[in-house]
């Protein structure tokens, strides 16, 4: 029945308001730069590629700190992971999706030390409770395995765009079904790259992606609260 | 203890990368001149303090081949008072297996001016890598420019940085890269023919208090390079970081535009550091001539929100 958890984890109905962020994609999308299907599926390949090698990174980093019932490195991953985000939007989003998943996790997993105390230093600031981590700890506390809480993560982030596409890129649910597999197809070799890394292998290379994140910051126009 | 300290030359560690995951594939011992060897392993102190009178000089400069700086200039005419120094290497491009340690400090209320004689050539490599490790710390109220020219990377260059800027609240730090793709003109264009570039910046506070930690690895040969949101159809990127007092950060947040010009493919955005530690800036474009200039009308504003001037006009020759 792990499997069923897992859905339940990825599910886009799974309370953590991955719904309303869109990545900067708003901007990339006004700008006519993401206009169709193939200009959509190049933008959405530089997030996975961006989140697998920094939050998927610190997810999967979490997750074995979690089974090891080691609750200071958390909390460590969690404030490495804060150093490395350049931008405010992103971090506020990281931590709010982290905290409602935090909070929702210690419902789902009454009897786990670890996130309660995590929920804890959250509430006290001791801890910025991020996303990734949460996703982490969730994982480790239904007995998925790592390869799956990658997954999990990578499919989130595809969705989250993909989603957000359907609302401002002239695209069909027929694209981003195929964007969405041929993606997924992709997520195996970022796996691989990703679970060989630490914290300071995590890295970023979206520069025109964080230009269309500063435009979205600094315009009035905003659908999405990214 | 003292801060920024004096190092010496013996303080300071061999430059060495050969633990960094992206660099596992470049480690063969070079062919050529062997890894530290003399002239191939760079060393470079720059010491910037007041003088009695106020002013400030370069007191303390040490180096090792192949890198060179000279006597401070005072070349500023809107901050006269400022020294100027160019760093310049005898050995022209970075070769395989060249190590640099750079250490740049200012104490309390100095400032100061860094940049480059020349664009940083990157040779061709086939063995081994190229790194430079810096430090560069400021003292409270100091204030330094670095901005160096363009980085040029040729075919199969591999190069790794690690910069970490270790800065007093009061101070402030402008520290500008640029990016070419390669070789734009050379043949029929060499442009992002390189094996690796990886960068990484992280700033502190002289209490070791971690603010941030940014790092980027841009790896041609294994990444979508010119797909939406990486680079696209731009050829230069350039990075900048300021780390300032907090009571800047709000009002050059506000006076600095981000623009996407698809007409003069140009491009730039401003975000803000974690920590309350500053702000990152970012330009793409086609040609030098325009990402400098936009990264000097940003430096300008900054010196303006600090020091009350502006930047002078760029020389013509450079």
């Amino acid at each position: 029945m792990n499997l069923m958890y897992l859905l339940q984890m990825t599910d886009s109905t799974f309370p953590v308001g991955t719904f309303s962020f869109s990545n900067g994609l708003e901007t990339a999308s006004h700008t006519g730069i993401v206009h169709d299907a193939e200009s959509l599926e190049q933008y959405t390949r530089s997030v996975a590629r961006q989140g697998a090698f920094s939050d998927g990174v610190a997810a999967l980093l979490a997750y074995r700190a979690a089974k090891k019932g080691d609750a200071g490195r958390v909390i460590e991953i969690d404030k490495e992971l804060m150093l490395f985000k350049m931008n405010d939007e992103a971090r506020m989003m990281l931590q709010r999706m982290g905290k409602k998943l935090a909070e929702l996790a210690v419902k789902l997993f009454p009897d786990n030390r670890i996130i309660s105390d995590w929920l804890g230093a959250i509430r006290t600031e001791t801890t910025p409770g991020t996303y990734p981590v949460a996703q982490g700890l969730a994982f480790a506390a239904s007995g998925l395995g790592e390869d799956e809480l990658f997954a999990s993560h990578q499919y989130g982030v595809i969705n989250m765009v993909l989603s957000a596409a359907l609302r401002c890129v002239r695209v069909s649910h027929y694209d981003t079904q195929l964007i969405l597999q041929k993606l997924c197809a992709e997520s195996d070799a970022l796996y691989k790259e990703a679970r060989e890394m630490n914290f300071e292998d995590m890295n970023s290379f979206v520069p025109e992606m964080d230009i269309f994140a500063s435009l979205h910051e600094k315009g009035n126009m905003r659908m999405f609260m990214n | 203890m003292a801060f920024p300290k004096t190092y010496e030359y013996t303080d300071v560690e061999i430059v060495n990368f050969n633990q960094a995951r992206e660099m596992k594939p470049y480690l063969r011992t070079p062919r050529a001149m062997y890894v530290g060897a003399p002239g191939k392993h760079g060393y470079l102190r720059l010491g910037f303090e007041t003088d009695a009178s106020g002013r400030s000089i370069l007191r303390e400069l040490d180096r090792r081949a192949p890198l060179i700086v000279q006597q401070e200039l005072y070349f500023d005419e809107e901050l006269p008072d400022m020294p100027c120094v160019y760093i310049l290497s005898s050995g022209g491009p970075n070769v395989d297996g060249d190590r640099y340690r750079q250490i740049i400090t200012l104490k309390e209320n100095a400032m100061a001016f860094v940049s480059t004689g020349a664009a940083t050539k990157l040779a061709r490599m086939q063995d081994n890598y190229s790194g430079l490790l810096q430090t560069i710390e400021l003292g409270p109220g100091s204030y330094l420019e670095y901005l160096p020219e363009p980085v040029i990377p040729c075919a199969h260059t591999r190069f790794i940085s690690d910069t970490c800027m270790k800065v007093a609240p009061t101070a402030t730090v402008f520290y500008s890269e640029i990016f070419m793709a390669g070789r734009k003109y050379y043949g029929d264009g060499e442009l992002f023919d390189y094996d690796i570039l990886s960068v990484c910046t992280h700033g502190e506070r002289p209490d070791g208090e971690q603010l941030f930690r940014e790092k980027f690895i841009i790896d041609p040969g294994r990444q979508p390079i010119r797909d939406i949101g990486v680079m696209h159809g731009f050829d230069i990127f350039a990075n900048v970081l300021v780390m300032t007092p907090e009571a800047n950060i709000g009002p050059l947040y506000e006076a600095t535009e981000a623009f996407y010009n698809a007409d003069e493919h140009l491009a730039a955005g401003i975000t803000h550091l974690p920590g309350k530690a500053g702000l990152l800036f970012k330009v793409l474009g086609m040609e030098t001539g325009p990402v400098k200039r936009v990264v000097r009308e940003f430096c300008s504003k900054v010196r303006q929100q600090v020091k009350g001037k502006p930047l002078p006009p760029e020389f013509p020759w450079r």
